[in-house]
């Protein structure tokens, strides 16, 4: 019944799966064994129909086909109501009872502690609020007075015990009720957080994805201006190379016409010089005697004239 | 009904049909089971709290050969807990009370530890009969009177769980008539004497408890000198 397997799955020190397990499986099955037994008598009525269902399946493995009307399940002892549908057959098929329905949030309603609610509704209409306290009062009343519970020691003992249960539950139910909500809160959390994780993180992947089909449109664009780019480059680098022969070009043509104004220049001038130095040794002394007198008359007839008209 | 101090440790009968069985039974149907849900109730989960914490405290300091006690030293934990606990109830049967159901519980844990270690590592588990830096000349006294104690541990712990149980079920049952007797003639001293019951359950709630655990405690600790 014990299976070692499942205790080496869990990595935590879980153990209860295991012994719940155990106490699970052995609780079904000798809980049925022990109603079938126990209502034997009631089913002989309904052999007929049990004869029939198993007549209708003959493929299915009699041996473990436990059949038993709800009826007989439901007042077996404290596991009873339960057990409903028991009439399957034990893991001969893949069918599952899933989704399961919801457990209800709470517990049913008691009223101080072990008194269910539905006693208190039960006698309700016919006596009204006090109804259940006076049937209570009245049985305690006529088992003290007819000696069916006698007062003894135990009774005290009873006291006493009764008086630390209530106190200690009064004092620390809240308490435990709410460590064993927070367990369980965090449970659920812990499961909710994977889950939302995983969710966020495959909305991301998402919009990455659709981040990069755009940007996959606009890959033709981009080659676009690379190439643009490209082109301009070898562009500017062509005209730097045509400036720059331009200029060695002009700078070679600018030197030879340097050269030869300069050349130009020099015979001028030595030209010039020449002339003049013949021309001054040419002048005799008689011209330069002829010459000079010339000027003197010259001089006089343009002052004569300045005279003669400065008078007038 | 009319109770001698006897009653409360007599087997139960039913016109002559014993009960013992469905004494020792009756504490399995307490117990939560989990259902075939993910998140259950909570005393599931207190229950199962519970349990993961205990095995941790008893298996920690254990070597990975004595896992395999897991399961059985939890569950006779929750049965010793259960049976003690429901025991304080009035006019209830403890089987702990009895020297047959703790003899039988303690002598075949302890010769299975026993066996255990001399199977495994006999040198080992013959080694812990004498204990370290012991003077060379007391070595033969320590030898026999380490085997005594070895051979003594069944019953102690036998007798142990029995003798707080009985004694602390008796004392309340004392006090209780002492209570009962005194409370016509001198309600004073009766208001007294049911202080004192009130102390003394609170005490033997934690007694069972404690009785419980230590007997599983111990029978952790030779399966760790063995294993």
């Amino acid at each position: 019944m014990l299976s070692v397997g499942q205790l080496k799955t869990h990595h935590s020190f879980s153990v209860e799966f295991v012994i719940s397990r155990c106490f699970a499986g052995f609780s079904r099955e000798t809980s049925l064994r022990l109603c079938r037994r126990a209502r034997r008598g009631r089913n002989k009525k309904q052999g007929a129909r049990r004869s029939n269902n198993s007549a209708s399946q003959p493929s299915v493995m009699l041996s473990r086909l436990i059949v038993v009307s709800v009826n007989s399940l439901k007042g077996c002892g404290p596991i009873g109501a339960g057990l409903v549908h028991a009439s399957r057959s034990l893991h001969t098929s893949p069918q599952s009872l899933a989704p399961l329905p919801p457990l209800p949030e709470k517990g049913g309603k008691v009223r101080h502690g072990i008194f269910p609610e539905e006693l208190f509704q039960l006698l309700y209409p016919k006596t009204g609020v006090t109804g259940p306290y006076m049937l209570g009062t009245g049985l305690i009343l006529y088992m003290l007075s007819k000696e069916i519970y006698v007062i003894n020691h135990e009774t005290f003992a009873a006291a006493s015990i009764g008086t630390a249960i209530i106190y200690g539950v009064k004092k620390f139910g809240p308490t435990v009720a709410n460590l064993a909500d927070k367990i369980n809160e965090e449970k659920v959390a812990k499961a909710q957080e994977v889950k939302d994780v995983a969710i966020s993180s495959l909305t991301q992947a998402i919009d990455d994805e659709k981040k990069e089909q755009w940007r996959v449109e606009g890959r033709s664009m981009l080659f676009d201006a690379k190439r643009n780019n490209v082109a301009m480059l070898l562009e500017t680098n062509y005209r730097e190379r045509l400036h720059m022969v331009t200029n060695e070009v002009k700078r070679r043509l600018d030197y030879q016409i340097a050269l030869q104004n300069l050349h130009h220049r020099l015979e001028q001038e030595h030209m010039i010089n020449w002339v003049e130095k013949n021309v001054i040794s040419s002048i005799t002394p008689q011209q330069e005697k002829e010459s000079i007198a010339k000027c003197i008359t010259d001089l006089k007839v343009l002052a004569k004239a300045t005279q003669a008209r400065a008078a007038a | 009904m009319t109770l001698s101090l006897f009653d409360q440790f007599m087997s139960p009968t039913l016109l002559g049909v014993p009960l013992i069985g469905l004494a020792l039974a009756l504490p399995w149907v307490l117990f939560f089971q989990p259902g075939a849900r993910w998140m259950n109730n909570r005393l599931v989960t207190l229950q199962a709290v519970f349990m993961n914490w205990f095995v941790k405290q008893i298996f920690q300091p254990m070597s990975l050969g004595g896992h395999k006690w897991a399961a059985l030293l939890m569950s006779l934990m929750l049965f010793l807990i259960t049976l003690n606990m429901l025991g304080l109830l009035p006019y209830t049967f403890t089987p702990t009370t009895q020297l047959s159901l703790n003899m039988a519980f303690a002598v075949p844990l302890w010769l299975a530890t026993v066996i255990i270690g001399m199977r495994n590592q006999p040198t080992h588990a013959l080694g812990h009969l004498l204990p370290e830096g012991t003077p060379t000349a007391l070595i033969p006294v320590l030898i026999v009177i380490e085997t005594i104690s070895l051979f003594i541990r069944p019953l102690a712990l036998g007798v142990r769980l029995t003798a707080n149980l009985t004694a602390g079920h008796l004392l309340i049952q004392l006090i209780a008539t002492a209570a009962f007797v005194l409370f016509p003639m001198m309600p004073s001293v009766a208001i007294l004497t049911s202080i004192l019951l009130f102390l003394l359950t609170l005490l033997e709630i934690a007694v069972a408890m404690i009785q419980a655990y230590v007997f599983v405690l111990l029978l952790s600790l030779y399966l760790q000198e063995n294993v």
